[in-house]
């Protein structure tokens, strides 16, 4: 198995009023290629922090994160950005989408590949709402529009980010299930609160406090 | 559906928000329309003195001071080996009354001729014909060209020049008997009468030359010849030179109201645009997030601003010209009054000067973010 993503001793220090505060404290991980990674952890204790680490959205206090054996932190922002929108997929807690483009357009933001979306969107059973601008779809809908965006470059790596929040227990499996089926080559790192989402994990990490339990 | 255009061509966003967007363009209509009608008044004046003194580059008028027994003179040297062929010298008389601009009355002079030499000077003046007759001689009558007349509110029997009036005397009650079809803008009576009924017998002296376009070589000439003498020499391109210095401070203060206005518009199309931009913050983050860069981002709200303002800019453009275009033709031709509606040179230089400073504070704006 080959890692596509390797984090080491990652620290993230906010600064609270003077006071130190850490999002995440040493963490280590690596994410083989294809891979499913879960990490579970409840509310504060840096699930997110450690995905804004690992996508390179934010820098480490302390600590590398190296994809395809390139330091992320060692890159300019405009490499970085552009690795993000080749190379990575995110789906977040919201299903954010710009409210004034189309389902389809808002995949499109990312990538020239029409027909791709639309059969991406087909097989997520979003066809026939293509067209639609996202007030007029449901919540599980913009999420599996958002799912979509995410695979549209087939990424490298795609993070979620508890992309189930703002769903129902049942419509939040679903999409955890679409995610799955089609990431295609592509590993998944998600967090989550709630262990049954990531019941189909090749592997899980807790998360507690900042730190992995290992 | 099948648009190649990228969902996040600024045109998109433009207009499947056009709730936003019609607004801000009509903010800037208005701004621009406000502008373009302070610069077209202030070009209307200058437009106004070319206008009604116009006539006056037909000719060199040259009048003796204090002494009247020295026109015969001035007609000796202005007669000595001028530079240009001479057609006519002709010797009138005048009065003056009062015409109607813009900016308040102006006083315009009356012209009095021997019947010859009026036919004359209509002809050089373009006149295609006359509506009614000329004045006879020794009568208390006039003729007035068809600005004159819309300007004045004057017919055929209109008492014009009255012993009453302050502003246009006459002895006698003087009548209008004509109306002479030419855009120039004349008065012009009867050289008799003005002789009976002027008690200082003071003529002056009308040069023409051969070419009419060689008449203002002829004038820089006299004006020369003429310094030391007792005389006043009234030329065209003097006219042109004094009408501005007498408006200078007032250019001056307009200038300085227009550039505040522009300053103030600015500033507030910048704090629109913020404003209109801060709203999408959300926006801008996801995008952020899922790998475009800050400076694609930067573009991509400056090339919206820019097209709203052009757009606005345009469009404040075509919609300011065409009500100048109607409030000429409405409220200022009936009166004949000169309103400046096509300076394009002049205006484009100002919208590129305000263009480059809005692009500069719109910059300072985005940046901030
Ligand atoms: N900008 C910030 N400044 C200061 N502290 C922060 C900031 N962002 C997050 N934190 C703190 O860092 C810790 C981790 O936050 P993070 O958002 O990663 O948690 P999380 O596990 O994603 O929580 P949730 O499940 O509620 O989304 C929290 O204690 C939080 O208060
Ligand atoms: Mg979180």
């Amino acid at each position: 198995m080959k890692p596509v993503l390797v984090a080491d001793s990652l620290s993230l220090v906010y600064s609270d009023h003077g006071k130190e505060v850490f999002a995440c404290q040493d963490i280590s991980l690596s994410v083989n290629e294809g891979e499913f990674v879960g990490i579970l952890g409840p509310s504060g204790s840096g699930k997110s922090s450690l995905l804004y680490l690992l996508s390179g959205l934010k820098n480490p206090t302390s600590g590398t994160v190296s994809f395809e054996g390139q330091n992320l932190h060692s890159l300019d922002d405009n490499s970085r950005s552009n690795l993000r929108l080749r190379k990575f997929g995110f789906v977040f807690q919201q299903p954010y989408l710009l409210g004034y483009l189309s389902a389809l357009e808002n995949i499109l933001t990312v990538s020239q590949d029409r027909d791709f979306a639309l059969e991406l969107l087909n097989s997520l059973g979003m066809k026939a709402k293509a067209n639609r601008l996202p007030h007029e779809l449901s919540g599980g809908e913009r999420q599996r529009v958002c799912i979509a965006r995410a695979l549209v470059n087939r990424p490298s790596v795609i993070f979620a980010d508890e992309p189930t929040a703002a769903l129902d227990h049942k419509n939040g499996k679903a999409v955890v299930e679409l995610l799955n089926q089609h990431r295609g080559n592509g590993s998944l790192v998600m967090v989550t609160h709630d262990i049954s989402m990531i019941e189909q994990a090749d592997r899980k990490l807790t998360i507690s406090e900042s730190r992995l339990i290992p | 559906m099948s648009r190649t255009a990228s969902p996040l061509a600024p045109t998109t966003f433009l207009r499947r928000n056009a709730g936003k967007t019609i607004p801000l363009v009509i903010v800037i209509t208005l701004a621009v329309m406000l502008v373009q009608s302070i610069i077209a008044l202030i070009n209307s004046i200058p437009l106004s003195i070319r206008t009604i003194y116009g006539y006056s580059s037909a000719f060199l008028a040259v009048s003796p001071r204090l002494d009247p027994s020295l026109t015969p003179t001035l007609v000796e040297i202005l007669k000595d080996k001028p530079p240009v062929e001479m057609d006519r010298y002709m010797l009138c008389r005048g009065s003056s009354a009062q015409v109607k601009s813009i900016v308040g009355k102006w006083p315009f002079a009356v012209m009095a001729m021997e019947p010859g030499d009026l036919k004359y000077y209509l002809g050089r003046q373009g006149v295609s014909k006359i509506e009614g007759r000329l004045p006879q001689v020794g009568a208390a009558e006039m003729i007035v060209s068809r600005p004159v007349a819309s300007n004045l509110g004057v017919k055929i029997g209109t008492i014009l020049l009255k012993p009453e009036d302050n502003e246009n005397f006459s002895r006698k009650p003087v009548k209008v008997v004509g109306i002479a079809e030419t855009d120039r803008w004349l008065m012009l009576g009867d050289k008799k009468y003005y002789a009976d009924s002027q008690p200082i017998p003071l003529d002056f002296v009308l040069a023409f030359t051969k070419n009419i376009n060689e008449q203002s070589k002829f004038d820089y000439w006299a004006e020369e010849k003429l310094k030391g003498q007792f005389a006043q020499v009234f030329a065209y391109h003097q006219i042109k030179k004094q009408s501005e210095e007498m408006f200078g401070i007032l250019y001056r203060i307009l200038n300085a109201v227009i550039l505040v206005l522009v300053i103030v518009i600015t500033f507030m199309m910048g704090m629109l645009m913020n404003i209109y931009q801060t709203q999408r913050l959300v926006e801008f983050g996801l995008l952020q997030a899922i790998g475009f860069t800050k400076t694609q981002l930067l573009k991509r709200v400056i090339s919206e601003s820019i097209l709203v303002i052009i757009g606005g800019w345009i469009f404040g453009l075509i919609v300011a010209r065409g009500l100048l275009i109607i409030a000429k033709k409405v409220l200022m031709d009936p009166q004949a009054f000169a309103l400046e509606t096509h300076r394009p040179l002049r205006w484009i230089f100002r919208t590129q000067w305000r263009l480059r400073i809005q692009s500069l504070f719109l910059w300072r704006f985005s940046s901030w973010r």
